[in-house]
């Protein structure tokens, strides 16, 4: 098995503290954004898992799934539910976030963009009461959304409001020796600005998913 | 929309007592009301969960690899297939039909729920196409004219008339 991922993004970091979190042993190879690693996908794919039969995983949830079910840690219901969550909801905010604070420099504009989301993740952590997103032991969902989140939540110079709950649950999973590690591998110590060359390679975000919260972009 | 996918996958399942579902938000996300324990948000949630009711695990794959492959296109699914641009379709359709070059069904050799949901995704954008579109990515064409044969999967959808022989001869010729 082998792993493809590259420095500075963040679907990256996801995978590689997944695999130190859940110890399968795969082989890791730092590539270029532009690499074309999956056959069949005419955009280049980060990251990627070469699976024993040949075949391919591209996209990171899906990597992270089958590490920690390696690892005899199947999905959960709640873990699928927060998972889906994190790709469809929180992944296109996040991108919007990131496009403003990486590329256009307006860090202050980050937290109305991502407020929603994290009120839905700070009410959900809150009610529910348990030390992790689905109990009382880290999950796939746990590494998966605090990757999503590490490289804003991290940045002191982001400005995110008030989440408690968000922020007490984010800075347990943070502490896990998996998770610094990735860190430090995808983003060098370096935070946002290790993510510059893997943003200006992605697709503007649509300006109408920014309406509602941004409403000086929508003249 | 997602909901009358739900129902159809409820009967293709052969689930006798229909689940209660509603939608939450703008983008319309399927919900699904769970007995005794919290709701389920999220339509490969719900659908992953229907499948367990149903005890057919094979649909979900049958190894850990398998599962992963199953999974990988049911996250292809939503991300990529349900918030695609216009100016998408063209790249999906050419790269799903690389993919499908050499396989009958996406993830191993039976059909998953990733042909089904996937299927129920690619209806209209394979209804749009015309015929010479069609031949552009026969791979495609011929595996969604497989699925939409499988008894019960096809429910809510109308069948969509794929040629299988050509009409128009290559382009290179």
């Amino acid at each position: 098995m082998e792993l493809f991922v590259s420095e500075g993004n963040p679907h990256c970091l996801k995978v590689l503290a997944a695999l130190e979190v859940t110890g399968v042993q795969c082989g890791v190879q730092f590539i270029s954004h532009e690499e074309k690693v999956v056959p069949f996908l005419s955009r280049p794919a980060l990251p990627a898992l070469l699976l024993p039969s040949g075949k391919h995983l591209f996209s990171s949830n899906t990597i992270c799934r089958y590490l920690f079910e390696l690892n005899g840690q199947e999905s959960s219901n709640q873990c699928n539910q927060w998972l889906e969550w994190e790709a469809t909801v929180l992944q296109p905010v996040l991108l919007r976030a990131l496009h403003i604070a990486v590329l256009q420099g307006k860090g202050s504009e980050v937290s109305s963009v991502l407020q929603g989301s994290l009120n839905v993740l700070d009410q959900s952590l809150c009610k529910a009461n348990m030390t992790y997103l689905t109990g009382e032991a880290v999950s796939v969902a746990d590494v998966v959304l605090w990757g999503a989140l590490h490289p804003v939540l991290s940045d002191s110079s982001l400005t995110l409001g008030d989440h408690k709950s968000a922020k007490a649950w984010f800075d347990r999973v943070a502490a896990m020796r998996g998770c610094q590690s990735a860190a430090q591998k995808v983003l060098q110590g370096k935070g946002l600005e290790a993510m510059k060359g893997y943003m200006q390679k992605q697709p503007a975000p649509q300006s109408n998913q920014g309406r509602d919260t941004q409403p000086c972009n929508s003249n | 929309m997602a909901l009358r996918e739900l129902a159809s996958l409820e009967k293709y399942l052969g689930l006798k007592k229909p689940n209660k579902f509603s939608t939450q938000g703008d983008k319309k996300v399927p919900v699904m009301q769970n007995n005794n324990a919290p709701p389920l948000v999220g339509l490969v949630t719900i659908a992953c969960h229907l499948v367990k009711e149903a005890k057919r695990p094979e649909l979900l794959g049958d190894s850990a690899e398998g599962r992963a492959v199953v999974q990988q296109w049911l996250e292809y699914r939503v991300t990529k297939l349900d918030s695609h641009a216009k100016e998408d379709i063209k790249s999906i359709l050419k790269d799903l039909n690389l993919y499908l070059q050499d396989k009958v069904y996406l993830a191993g050799n039976q059909l998953t729920l990733s042909d089904v949901l996937m299927y129920y995704g690619m209806h209209s954008i394979i209804l749009d196409l015309t015929v010479q579109e069609k031949e552009q990515c026969v791979n495609v064409t011929r595996w969604f004219d497989h699925i939409q044969h499988q008894p019960g999967v096809r429910h809510h959808l109308p069948p969509v008339v794929v040629l299988r022989n050509r009409l128009y001869t290559s382009r290179h010729h």
